[in-house]
Parts: C-alpha cells; structure tokens; sequence
C-alpha cells in the first residue's frame, strides 16, 4: 500500500472516530447549548467498559479486579450504556449550571475521573493499564483489519450522523433549539428545560461511548494516558475548525484536524535527525495552520455552502 | 474568493509535493530491506529516544559498512511517537504498511504493549532497547522481543545495592506509573526480607508544580537514604524540594535520572558524592562492549548513552537474523532470532556473523550489552550497574552481572 493510501485510511480510522465525538459535542454545544469540557470522560468510560467487560479475569502481576472476559458485543454495548450512565451521574446534579460554570464542572468530572483512573488500581490497572484488549476478527471479505476498522468507524460516523440529524429535524430537536435560543420564551410555552437537557446530555453520550469501545479495539490498549484532557481539547479544536451547528462541518473539521497531523507526518525520514527537526518543527507548523485555517475558515464555508444548497 | 483560491491552490501544491516524495521514497526502495525506527524524540523519554535512534544508527552504517545483509542494505525510516501509544499505532502502521517495514526497533513500554497484536497480525517484529515493562513478560516473546531485561530486575538490583550499602532506613519515593511502580514494588520487598526499615513508601503522581506534601513525611523520619523512582520532570522538582527541606542522607535513582542532564538541573554540588543512580547496563569489561564503544567514541567522538549499546544490538540481531533466515521478511527474522542469539559459534559483530553463516555454522551473537539469549517473553537476563555522582558526573561504583541474582 502506498503512504497516500495509507494516510488516507488512517484519517478514515481515527478521523471517523473522533467525529463521534465533534458530533455529540455538536449537539451538546452548538444545539442544546451546554458547554461540555469533559468529553474525554464519556469516551474514556467506553473504553474502560469494553477493556473491562471483555478481559480476562485478572492473574499473575494483574491489579485490576473484575475482568469479565465475554465476547466483544457484550463489550460494545456495555460501553454505550456505560457512557450513558457516567452521563446521567454527571448531568443529573450539574446541567442546571450555565455558561462556563456547566464547562468547569464538566471539566472537573473528567479529570476527577483520569485521577481515579491513575489512582484505584482495582478498576484498570491504574497508569499500567489493560493491554492486549479484545479485538473482535476483522478477518472478512478478505480486506486488510485495517481497512475493516476503518469502515466500522466510518459507519458508526454515518450512525451517529443520521441519528442526530432524525433527533433534530423532529420537533423534539425544535424544542432543543428554542431552549438553546431563549430558555424563559422555551419555559414559557410548555417545555421542560431541565429534562430536555439532560435527555440531549445522555443521549449524545452513548455514541461517545461506542466510539470509546472503538478507540480501545484499535489501540488494543487503555490506559489513563491516552484519556486526557487533550483529547477534549482536539474535539473542541475540531468543531471550531469545522463550524458550529453543521454536521457536515462537524465530520470535516475532524478530518481535516486528523489530516493535518497525518499530513505533518506523511514525509518518511531516514536519519534521525531529519526526524528530530520534524518533530521540533511540527508544533509550529500546526499552529500557523490554525491560524490560516481561523482566518480564512475554509471547511465551515463548505460545510455551510453544503447545507444550503 | 481570491484568497480562497490560493488556499487551495497551496493545499493542491501541498499534496502533489508530498505525492512526489512519496513517489521517490517508493522507487529509492529498490532492494534496500527497511527497518522502522520508532522512538520518543520528544517528550519525557525524549532524551532517551535520542540515544536509541541514534545507536541504531550507528548499527545500521555497521551493517551497511560490512556489505549488507543478504537481503540488501539496511535502511530505516524514523518516527518520534512522543511516548503515545495512539501515535505509536498510526505511525508503526505506516512504517509497515506503505515502507514495507520488516521490524519496528525502538518503542518505549506504552507503545510496545499498543502495538504487540499489530506485530502478530501484520507479521513484523518489534523490539525494544528499553521497555522494561512486566506487560511484556506475559505478551512478549512472538514477534516481540527486546534486548534489555525486564523491569523486575531493576528492582532486584536496587534492592541489592540499597542493602549492600547497609542503609538501616530507607523511604520510597515513586512515581505513580507502571515503570516504576513494579521495580518499587520488587526492592520493596528485599528491603523487607533484609529488615531494613522502610520509613515510607509514598506514591505520587508526576506533573505536579511541588511535591512538598509527599515529602513531608519522609524528611520528618530522617532516612539514610531515599529511593527515588521518578521521570526527569517529577525527579528533579523531588531532589530540589527534598534538598531544600534539610534532606542530607544518600540518593538511589532509578534509570530515568541516569543522564547527565541532571546535575545541570537540579545543581551538581547537590549530588555529588551522595547520589547513585542504578540501571540495566551492559558488563563494560566485555571485549564486544569495548569494541562497541570505542567504535561509538570514534563516529560520535562521545560515550555511549544509556542503553546505547542494546540499541547497538538490536539491529546486530536483526540483521543476523536476516542473514540466516529463510526470506526477508519479518517471519523469517521471527523464525530465527533466537537461534541467532543461543548456542553455536559466538560471534560479536555482524561481519563476524555473516562469515561464519556463510560458512554454514550456527551462530550465537554475544551483543556488546552482554549475552542475548532469550527466556519464554522474549527478553534476556539483564545486568545491572549503579554509578555515583562524582564532580558533575555519573561514575561507575558497582556492576551487578545476571549472575548476581540467581
């Protein structure tokens, strides 16, 4: 396979993937309003719920306590409604916050969540992590497991696209966006602030959480490390390049951010320092892209170009 | 519109230079044989990244040097993973699938681990200078291999050297992550069997702007010594603050604090004399670590690193291994490497391997880090050295050979 190829299904993979994520948040933010800094907590809940349900049961140097080992569906699903759960412990005494309040609270549930991650050994093995994850056989149709965990990621994308889509074109997404554009009007005619709110906050977890399942079948792998607040902040990165309230703008504005960082790697070097001076270099290279892509907000032109006609 | 227009005019400019690249690096292929260098060059490993890179380097113009493995010249593409596993995953499969990488040399222990189902699966060996991690003991040894022993035995040491010392109290300091937690836990544990009081044992997360609180604790018990198992950003915030509070006993770092940037950052006078630092070393009275490092003094007119030289070995074994495998393919290197490491006529450099090969004779590569012979995980027994910090460097005091440990 050539490295344009290659590149390519990488940005499909993890592109797809965290569009998951730019969509929930799309919808948390840009419709319902609510300013969600904790994404990574929904998805890491994911992850660990699928590393958990599917491991085998802990042995030999092994911290973690429960390891459920059944197959990898069991895995999926539960870490949907894992992510739905944190999400209803988390929504249910916070969503009445506002503004940046709702977003430092968020904040602090997802980093009060890595710490119990680091800290309780007895759920995955704290900073070790789970290793050597389940991965269901992805051996079919004679494609490469690559290309077939691109495509799940794909689909699960065109999933939680259409789902969102079919939520807010309905009345119920009116209702959404009437709360969103003036709560007292909202309150005023009939609608339920409170509970709507918490319905778009937990229903807009669960993709999140499949994603998570996702992301720990790829990396075969969950530790505390890759759950930081970075991935937050990439997520929210992601919907600012992409514009808010599109969903098609949602979708490009992760691909671009997961291309760009392809694209900044793309070059095969074969000394070591070409290599260092690439890594050194690449830090500001992103941040000139940001800076023309801010400027000139080229994806959410299209995206919104697309949304009209 | 005009400017919307030169963006994507760049943007196109943008992706038919990298096509041409790609295009070039395809065709330059020819009948090379690619090996992936993927390390930290950035990051909290960063330093160590460097070394490694740049030791399989130095073995790579080895191999070259001396004609080339039958599978051609060897040729590397290298990538700076920054510690992530995620990174580690998409540039490991770049490495593989579009440069026809045959191994992946190189990944710290939370890359290692991400990418053991990738090696299996697409069939390509991976190994590691450094990743000392106990994961490995169960997932290693198929495609996964490494030439540095297991973290264990990094604690096995630092239990030995801490009681060797006569140290009657001793406190813990440990960084709360995987690779110095299960070495804690190990000399932990010899310090118990010695009855040598252990005053505490404290595990603290890293990142921290101080550490004062973790510290009060065990500066109020005025230990002889601490053992201080941290990375280079939470070692050096320690040392300072425990320096600051009165702290006058000894020091034993673990192998994250053995470079020399250290006396730069937290001050020499304050280690000097009462600072030891332990690490997975090479036996430096072996013939092949001498030649290794008098070669390494004259290309880089500096002295090895830390684990320099089971970098240097790494690539000795791969390309041994490609020498007397079957195809020149990452199976074949599979097939044989252990082979080329155990029993048969002892060989200490790729020309002398490839000579006696090609007089048909079984090879065992004694690796300038010292012997490779591999257990059940793919990881060979490891010797261990503590140096001292005499006027602003790291001075060797003690050897521990594999032997110190049965």
């Amino acid at each position: 396979m050539n490295t344009i190829s290659q590149i390519a299904l990488t940005v499909v993979m993890f592109g797809s993937l965290f569009s998951v994520l730019t969509l929930s948040l799309n919808l948390q933010y840009a419709r319902g309003g609510m300013i969600n800094f904790g994404t990574v907590a929904y998805f890491a809940t994911g992850a660990y719920a699928y590393a958990i349900v599917t491991q085998e049961p802990p042995h030999g140097l092994d911290q973690y306590l429960v390891g459920l080992d059944m197959p990898w569906w069991a895995g999926f699903i539960a870490a949907g409604l894992a992510a739905m759960a944190f999400a209803i412990l988390t929504g249910w005494p916070t969503l009445r916050l506002r503004g940046e309040y709702l977003a430092l609270t968020t904040f602090a549930f997802a980093e009060m969540l890595n710490s119990l991650l680091v800290n309780e050994r007895g759920i995955g093995n704290g900073t070790v992590g789970l290793a050597n994850v389940e991965r269901p056989d992805a051996n079919i149709l004679g494609l490469s497991e690559n290309v077939v965990y691109a495509l799940a990621a794909f689909l699960l994308m065109l999933a939680t696209a259409y789902a969102f889509r079919r939520l807010l074109a309905s009345p119920y997404g009116r209702a959404v966006d009437a709360i969103r554009d003036d709560e007292v009007a909202a309150q005023a005619i009939g609608k339920n602030i409170a509970r709507l709110r918490f319905q778009v906050f937990v229903i807009s977890s669960m993709p999140i959480g499949f994603a998570g399942a996702l992301y720990a079948m790829i990396t075969t792998l969950v530790n505390p490390e890759l759950f930081t607040a970075e991935v937050t902040f990439f997520v929210w990165i992601a919907l600012v390049l992409g514009g808010e309230r599109t969903i098609l703008g949602a979708i490009i504005g992760t691909m671009a951010l997961v291309g760009f960082q392809e694209a900044i790697r793309a070059i095969p070097f074969e000394s070591v320092r070409a290599a260092e001076i690439a890594a050194s270099a690449e830090d500001i290279v992103t941040g000139i892209l940001f800076i023309v892509i801010l400027r000139w907000q080229p994806f959410s032109a299209l995206a919104r170009r697309r949304q009209a006609a | 519109m005009k400017n919307a227009m030169s963006v994507k005019g760049a943007l196109l400019k943008s992706t038919l230079l990298a096509g041409a690249v790609a295009a070039s690096t395809v065709a330059a292929r020819g009948e090379d044989v690619t090996i992936g260098v993927l390390v930290p060059l950035t990051g909290e490993l960063g330093e160590f990244g460097k070394i490694v890179a740049g030791a399989v380097e130095l073995g790579v113009d080895e191999v070259n040097a001396a004609g080339g493995t039958k599978c051609g010249n060897l040729r590397t593409v290298v990538a700076d993973t920054g510690g992530n596993p995620e990174v580690g995953i998409r540039e490991a499969t770049k490495m593989i699938e579009s440069e026809g990488a045959v191994a992946v040399v190189g990944p710290t222990s939370g890359v290692m681990v991400a990418l053991v189902d990738l090696a299996k699966r697409t069939k390509t060996v991976i190994m590691s200078p450094y990743a000392g991690t106990i994961t490995l003991n169960e997932l290693g040894g198929d495609y996964v291999y490494r030439t540095v022993s297991s973290d264990l035995g990094d604690g096995a040491a630092s239990g030995l050297w801490l009681t060797d010392k006569g140290y009657k109290r001793v406190a813990f300091m440990v960084q709360n992550e995987e690779s110095t937690i299960s070495p804690a836990q190990v000399a932990r544990e010899k310090l118990e069997s010695s009855g040598i009081e252990l005053t505490d044992y404290v595990v603290y997360n890293p990142g921290q702007p101080s550490y004062q609180a973790e510290l009060v604790s065990v500066l109020a018990h005025e230990p002889d010594a601490i053992y201080l198992a941290g990375g280079q950003e939470s070692g050096v915030t320690v040392i300072k603050e425990a320096t600051a509070g009165g702290f006058e006993g000894e020091w034993l770092f673990t192998a994250d604090l053995a470079v020399p940037e250290i006396f730069d950052a937290v001050g020499a006078q304050y280690l000097n004399d009462r600072a030891y630092v332990e690490f997975a070393d090479s036996d430096s009275s072996l013939p092949e670590y001498k030649a290794f490092e008098a070669l390494y003094k004259e290309k880089t007119g500096g002295e090895p690193g830390p684990f320099a030289s089971n970098s240097f070995d790494m690539v000795n074994l791969i390309a041994l291994s490609l020498e007397s495998a079957d195809s020149c393919t990452g199976e074949g290197i599979n097939g044989v490497i252990r082979a080329v490491a155990e029993g048969g006529e002892a060989v200490g450099s790729f020309a002398a391997g490839k000579e006696a090969i090609a007089a048909g004779k079984d090879i065992n590569y004694e690796g300038a880090s010292g012997p490779l012979t591999m257990d059940e995980s793919g990881t060979p027994d490891g010797a261990y050295s503590i140096q001292q910090a005499r006027d602003g460097k790291w001075e060797n005091v003690k050897f521990y050979p594999a032997s110190a440990f049965e």
